[in-house]
């Protein structure tokens, strides 16, 4: 055990002082900076150049109301008035013309206008059909905006919007109907939702049941799984590296004339698990001290942070081993690309996977993929962090079945470990390696 | 713990080969090769590339294990118990090159159980021996090939080695870092370390070791002291050197092979020496005529390479 601390240690050390460590440990929290910065700077830096466009109205009313609302929001929303009163404009400006259309259809009109948009003179262009304000008719009413790009919608759903509204006005005054009653009656309250009430069993007395934040209830545990996931991956494909460095320039030869390849492959992975769990408590940390600071850390059903450490234990196990193999076996790193595939395919999984399990926790295919050892780690651990959990029996039946299968994977890799390390030339074929695997 | 065996002549042994075999697929990379390496020796390991050398190293230190027979290392018979007390040194270097000379060091004393403060005596007292202190805390990476293959002999013995494994230990060094190397390898013999080493260096296998074992094709060929084995291939090589040169020796009776070696020539001969001298005598100028034993490149030659290859009839 003293040969595998050391090479464990050593592991480790050699990581965290790496700059890939630095640069890895900064990646998250710079890239996340990153984005909401551009974000940011990017929201100021819309394009506010004054945004023209030609309105072929067969109603004969609407253009008048939407030339006034332009003049509304024009002189309210374009420019960011401040304190002062005079600030920078924030918004494009919209400028309304009316296409006389005569006697002409919307097809005849449509060449010319396009041919418009091309050169620059127009946004776009919107037909609005004489029939809008009918209702009780299968067909629909004809509004359609013409654009060169679809891409920045300000301004048509601005015009969506103010034409619905106008229409929606005038078909209530056709009907005689008091839009404000039908405001009142059609509005209804907002239902609340709620988790389960309670009795303190100490004191006797009724808990209330606490409000559910829709949002915090789905980013808990799919932050768990993804943190899972990251922590995986920044910790297991690096012994793939690694092994296959060593084979490469020969040292593993000066280690094993020291170790056996179980005890080095077995310090391997426990130093990829100290790594893991370095990056663990500086995210989990930090995620902590956040949630606690906002006085939500209560969001995380109790215990969760334990299921996080067991299954991150298990599942970096479980990679790391079948990583580390891969390396083994491999003499170059386009060989072990190869062989990465399918391994990707497994760790990657949960994260195809994710969305209808958190949807629907308890539904048998989460319960089924959840039970999956190479799923289970990231699986189980979001199920557990959804209240009120998955039953008992299925997390202890997730457990074994996850420790027996990372036992197997550490057994056949160590297998694997111990051939492919002196092993030179072609990487082996996939039955090559179980033949490794079976060979004494 | 096995006590190490006793051999005949009453030496310890330091490792024991037993009949081992050794295939891979349909190959036979060691064939039934039996071998007794008495403690304290200089061993040489000798033999054509792919005739099964590094396989055997590699059974001896338990990095492989044999199909067939027994190893015995140090008196631990098919176990890696006796891993660390052997040092190795394998023929393509490998240490860590982002790693720094003392890191390195610390690591693989640390492999073999050595504790930190004997590790940090011992770094420095082997740097100072290699001439490389400034180096302890340089990456691998900055260091010249020749510094990197000191480094690498020095973490095959930071650890005190009973037994020490060299795989072509002088390839590729420079006459002065071949030299620093070679008397700390016989330093090593003279603590009572057994030192095996491959070399394909037949003149410094001559000089410096106790005995000699060739293996060739999976089969052991020589293995004995170098008079031993030179007493086995007689006393038919003459050195001669004439002012005809190699021309001079075309054409005589007795004359069973000629190695041009330049300056002079080296001729195996399944005559008389006295007849030949004669005959020489009457074509040429003879400067040097030595009846010799023949050498181990000589002997090696005349194991591994066919004689139309290596040299020409005459």
């Amino acid at each position: 055990m003293r040969k595998v601390w050391c090479v464990a240690w050593t592991e480790y050390c050699n990581a965290v002082r790496s700059k890939a460590f630095i640069i890895g440990i900064l990646a998250l929290p710079v890239i996340m900076a990153v984005a909401i910065g551009l974000q940011i700077v990017g929201a100021k830096q819309r394009d506010i150049r004054d945004r023209k466009f030609a309105m072929v109205d067969r109603t004969g009313e609407i253009y008048t109301v939407v030339a006034a609302r332009v003049r509304e929001r024009n002189a309210r929303q374009v420019f960011d008035r401040g304190a002062e009163g005079s600030g920078p404009q924030v918004r494009p400006a919209f400028i309304p013309e009316r296409v006389d259309a005569g006697t002409r259809t919307d097809a005849e009109l449509e060449p010319e206008l396009s041919a418009r948009v091309k050169r620059g003179e127009l946004a776009g262009f919107i037909f609005v059909g004489a029939d809008i304000f009918d209702t009780g008719t299968d067909a629909a009413p004809r509004i359609a905006w013409h654009a060169q790009s679809h891409t920045d919608n300000e301004l048509a759903d601005w015009l969506e919007r103010t034409i619905a509204e106008e229409v929606r006005r005038v078909r209530f005054e056709r009907a005689g109907v008091d839009r404000a009653v039908v405001n009142r009656l059609t509005s209804v309250p907002a239902m609340r939702r709620l988790g389960l009430g309670s009795v303190d069993t100490a004191t006797g007395r009724v808990v209330k049941a606490k409000e559910q934040n829709k949002l915090a209830t789905m980013a808990v545990p799919v932050g768990f799984m993804v943190l899972l996931y990251m922590m995986v991956m920044s910790a297991a494909p690096g012994l793939l590296n690694t092994v296959l460095e060593e084979k490469m320039q020969k040292i593993s030869e000066v280690l094993l004339s020291s170790v056996s390849p179980f005890q080095l492959m077995l310090g391997k992975l426990f130093g990829s698990v100290m790594l893991s769990y370095t990056l663990s408590v500086l995210y989990l940390g930090s995620t902590v001290g956040m949630l606690w600071k906002a006085g939500m850390l209560g969001l995380i059903p109790p215990g969760t942070f334990a299921w996080f450490i067991l299954f991150q234990l298990l599942s970096l196990l479980m990679f790391g081993a079948i990583f580390s193999a891969v390396g083994a076996a491999c003499s170059e790193i386009k060989d072990a690309q190869n062989l990465m595939l399918p391994v990707m395919m497994l760790v990657m999984l949960p994260y195809f996977a994710f969305l209808p399990v958190v949807q629907s926790p308890n539904s048998p295919f989460s319960v089924a993929l959840s039970l999956f050892p190479p799923a289970t780690p990231m699986l189980m651990l979001m199920r557990i962090a959804i209240p009120p959990g998955p039953p008992a029996w299925q997390i202890a039946l997730g457990l074994v079945l996850t420790t027996a299968f990372t036992l197997g994977c550490v057994w056949a890799a160590g297998k694997i470990f111990r051939i492919g390390l002196l092993s030179q030339g072609q990487a082996p074929s996939l039955a090559k390696l179980a033949k490794w695997v079976v060979s004494k | 713990m096995i006590a190490p065996t006793e051999p005949a002549a009453g030496r310890a042994l330091a490792v024991r080969l037993t009949n081992v075999t050794k295939t891979f697929g349909a190959h036979t990379a060691v064939d039934d090769v039996s071998l007794e390496v008495p403690a304290g020796s200089i061993y040489g390991f000798i033999g054509p590339n792919g005739s099964g050398k590094t396989t055997t190293l590699r059974m001896i230190l338990h990095i492989l294990h044999p199909d067939r027979g027994d190893v015995e290392v140090l008196g631990e018979r098919s176990t890696r118990a006796a891993s660390d007390r052997i040092g190795y040194l394998p023929e393509e270097r490998g240490l860590y090159k982002k790693m720094s000379v003392r890191r390195v060091l610390g690591y693989y004393a640390a492999l073999k159980g050595m504790n930190t403060r004997d590790t940090r005596n011992a770094t420095a007292f082997w740097l100072a021996k290699m001439g490389l202190e400034k180096w302890a805390d340089k990456k691998v990476e900055t260091l010249s090939k020749g510094m990197a293959q000191k480094i690498q002999f020095v973490s095959a013995v930071i650890a005190k080695p009973r037994l020490l494994i060299l795989d072509e230990p002088f390839s590729g060094l420079d006459p002065v870092n071949l030299e620093v190397l070679r008397a700390a390898m016989l330093d090593q013999r003279q603590q009572g370390t057994t030192v095996i080493f491959s070399t394909h260096d037949m003149a410094m296998a001559e000089q410096l070791c106790d005995a000699i074992f060739m293996i060739y094709k999976g089969r052991k060929v020589l293995d004995g002291t170098l008079a031993s084995i030179q007493e086995r291939f007689g006393v038919d090589t003459i050195r001669v050197r004439t002012t005809g040169g190699v021309d001079a020796l075309k054409g005589l009776d007795g004359v069973q092979l000629v190695r041009d070696l330049g300056q002079s020539q080296e001729v195996r001969c399944a005559g008389d020496p006295q007849e030949l001298l004669k005959s020489l005598a009457a074509r040429t100028r003879v400067q040097l005529f030595e009846v010799a034993k023949p050498s181990l490149h000589d002997i090696f030659i005349r194991i591994a390479a066919p004689a139309a290859e290596e040299g020409k009839r005459a």
